[in-house]
């Protein structure tokens, strides 16, 4: 019988810091050293590496330094143990690039796939009372940061909810699609920083400013398909599922990119999150087609909207082409055609 | 070692030389297999969503101390990658609620502040405890034996004042910004907080250190740390001095190029156009990478050798001569190459810095460390309440 490869090491009894050199080599299930002998499944075996010294760590605290890592490597092999699959992949060039590729396929992946439906089914488990909690809280650091009170007349302010009512219970008698259980108009001034703006927060709070209203001022109906545009982010949860994605995002850009740069891990959030809501956007403008058709609201009148705020924003956006790469409304033109559609 | 068949027993061999030597520390790691290494954990990671961090982590462990060289003896790991899955368990649950209760209400967040203040500090010496207690020299453990009480004393300075402002500052927020003199209040009181903190930091980094080294065992040897406020001040004035001399030479640089450049080509940039203001922005964040890039490396340098240079035992004296503008030129080109690289260059940016770092590190000693015998041979068994730390794994930093 042929004896089994035997190897020098230096071991350590994990008493005693003095190395004591032995002989080592495995048989029957078990690594022999010296007179002593210890089962395998007791050992922590070290991983194959070109660089580093080879340590076998005893049960007990102990361990046996191999000095030369060729040696160790070449003996591990001929004494019949093989690395485990990821050794081979690390030891691989093209296996380790191989796993950048799958890395980046899978991230790709996970984002167009995986994400919404994890955010979706997030969305279907968290309490209405929690997002709306969460839309509150959103809404009053708005209101000390960028939102003052309205200066809207407290008439025209009732007008305004009275023509909004009016369309929702007409939709409703029509048989218009399913408004949320609790939203909530509120009028703010929004200032320079948003100008003519609506948005949804999560939990049904719809801001809409007094610049947006001044603009359209003689286009009720453009109004309300706004209105409606948000009711229906409001309808799919659309704010809530937003943050979700843009915290999930953070999260796996902040391991991949790690504690370099709080900045680049920044980037990919901002940019994610605005592509996603493309899809949203959409979404909502079917929604709110819908709902001002059974309202009696004629919502080709957006194209009135989409003609005014593009001249307000026009002589920034011609200097600005960051502007229109962070976008996240759909192209207008295409929006004015979907609202103008018979 | 030479021949290992006259020497079939395993002897014990008297050490070649005992008395005065100086123990060299190498790092053998490489940048570019510690490059695969970290693609292949990357893959890991992503398949298993995030649950196998704590693997690659003890992966990652291994593979630095099996390349850090103490006197031709690398360290070694006994970490359990399942008992560092339970801490990390711990510390995500910890994290999650922390964020969520921040996003719920007001009060939610400083009750979970409070409570994460509160827990910190032992989690901080569970972590130490599972770390030290799980490396090895020579197969002999390292231990940290920092008392649980002495973890909360080195943290109140930093955290009793922040803690008090959370609270303060949840209760007497101004409910609306109309309220002028409540929000000046607000505003005087948050700068003040924040200049108590300030002034506190260098002490809170004194009281950190000397929790953590005089914590360290090896075998009979108890490290301890000479560091007395006074200095680190020093340092803390220093580092000031290099933030604003930096700022200033930056500023200056930069301004006299675009200036140049201005004159030069005879362009008049139109102040109000966005894209000077954006122009503006630009400058800006070039200063502010400037000035990071030179204080980072500054301060990281000089607290190394503040820390390690007061750092002795019974036997063993550290010698840390680690040279600004090394870690400085180091800092530069791992920042520019992860950046064009869009972060590949990590795994060989963090095994040049872990080199300089080391390779810095001289450790004088009076006796042999091969005489040495595990702390429970040598009188010194105690068995410190690490059950916890152990348990869990928690293992913070690196």
């Amino acid at each position: 019988m042929m004896s089994a490869p035997r190897l020098a090491a230096d071991w350590f009894d994990g008493r005693s810091a003095r190395a004591r050199p032995v002989e080592v080599w495995l048989d029957g299930g078990a690594l022999h050293f010296g007179d002593q002998t210890a089962p395998l499944h007791s050992l922590t075996w070290p991983e194959r590496q070109r660089h580093g010294q080879r340590q076998v760590l005893l049960p007990g605290g102990g361990l046996l330094s191999f000095a030369d890592a060729d040696a160790f490597d070449a003996w591990a092999q001929a004494s019949g143990r093989s690395d485990s699959a990821v050794v081979r992949w690390q030891q691989s060039w093209r296996l380790a690039l191989l796993s950048l590729v799958l890395l980046v396929a899978g991230l790709l992946g996970a984002y167009r796939w995986g994400l919404p439906w994890a955010v979706d089914r997030v969305v279907d488990l968290l309490p209405r009372a929690a997002e709306q909690r969460l839309g509150e809280h959103l809404l009053s650091g708005l209101d000390g940061e960028w939102l003052k009170p309205s200066r809207l007349a407290a008439e025209q302010q009732q007008a305004w909810r009275l023509r909004w009512a009016t369309a929702l219970s007409r939709a409703r008698g029509n048989g218009g699609p399913a408004v949320p259980e609790r939203f909530e108009i509120h009028f703010r001034d929004g200032g320079k920083a948003l100008g003519p703006n609506a948005f949804a927060l999560p939990g049904g709070d719809i801001v809409i400013t007094d610049e947006l209203l001044k603009l359209l001022s003689d286009e009720p109906d453009a109004v309300l398909t706004v209105l409606a545009h948000e009711l229906g982010h409001v309808q799919h949860r659309h704010g809530l599922r937003l943050m979700l994605r843009a915290g999930a995002i953070g999260v796996v850009a902040s391991v991949v990119v790690g504690d370099f740069s709080a900045l680049l891990a920044a980037a990919p959030t901002l940019l994610a999150s605005n592509a996603y809501s493309r899809d949203n956007e959409r979404e909502a403008d079917r929604y709110a087609r819908t709902l001002a058709r059974a309202g009696g609201v004629d919502a080709s009148r957006m194209a009135v909207f989409f003609e005014r705020v593009a001249k307000k924003r026009g002589a920034t956006v011609e200097r600005h082409p960051v502007a229109i790469a962070i976008s996240s409304h759909p192209a207008d033109e295409e929006r004015v055609r979907f609202f103008s559609e018979p | 070692m030479s021949d290992l068949h006259a020497a079939p027993e395993a002897a014990v061999l008297p050490s070649p030389m005992s008395g005065p030597r100086v123990l060299e520390i190498r790092f053998t790691g490489s940048g570019s297999e510690y490059f695969r290494i970290w693609a292949v954990n990357l893959l890991l990671i992503l398949v298993t969503l995030g649950l196998y961090l704590p693997f690659a982590k003890a992966r990652r462990i291994r593979y630095f101390y099996a390349n850090t060289l103490v006197d031709g003896q690398a360290l070694s790991f006994h970490g359990d990658a399942w008992k560092m899955f339970r801490g990390f368990l711990l510390l995500v649950l910890l994290m999650g609620a922390y964020t969520f209760a921040g996003k719920v209400s007001a009060t939610a967040a400083l009750v979970a502040f409070l409570i994460l203040c509160g827990v910190w500090p032992a989690l901080w010496r569970a972590s130490l405890q599972f770390r030290l207690g799980n490396t090895s020299w020579r197969g002999l453990r390292m231990r940290f034996d920092g008392a649980l009480k002495d973890a909360y004393l080195a943290c109140a300075p930093l955290y009793l004042p922040l803690m008090v402002f959370m609270a303060w500052s949840a209760l007497m927020a101004p409910a609306t910004d109309t309220d002028r003199a409540a929000v000046q209040a607000y505003g005087i009181t948050s700068l003040l907080v924040m200049g108590v903190v300030l002034l506190l930091s260098p002490l809170s980094f004194a009281l950190f250190k000397r929790y953590q080294h005089n914590g360290y065992r090896i075998a009979g040897q108890q490290a301890q740390l000479d560091l007395s406020n006074g200095r680190v001040y020093l340092l803390g004035l220093k580092l000031l001095g290099v933030t604003l001399a930096s700022a200033l030479v930056a500023v200056l640089v930069l301004g006299l190029l675009v200036g140049g450049l201005f004159i030069a080509t005879g362009f008049k940039p139109d102040t109000s156009a966005p894209l000077t203001q954006v122009g503006f922005y630009a400058i800006g964040l070039l200063v502010y990478l400037l000035v990071f890039a030179v204080v980072l490396p500054f301060g990281a340098a000089r607290m190394q050798n503040l820390a390690w240079n007061g750092t002795r035992s019974q036997a063993l004296g550290f010698r840390s001569s680690l040279k600004f503008r090394s870690l400085f030129g180091l800092t530069l080109k791992n920042w520019l190459l992860t950046a064009l690289t869009l972060s590949l260059y990590r795994p060989f940016a963090a095994v040049a810095t872990a080199r300089l770092r080391l390779e810095a590190v001289q450790i004088d000693s009076r006796e042999d460390p091969a005489d040495w015998v595990a702390a429970s041979l040598a009188g010194h068994a105690d068995a410190t309440g690490d059950i916890a730390g152990d348990f869990f794994g928690i293992d913070m930093g690196l």
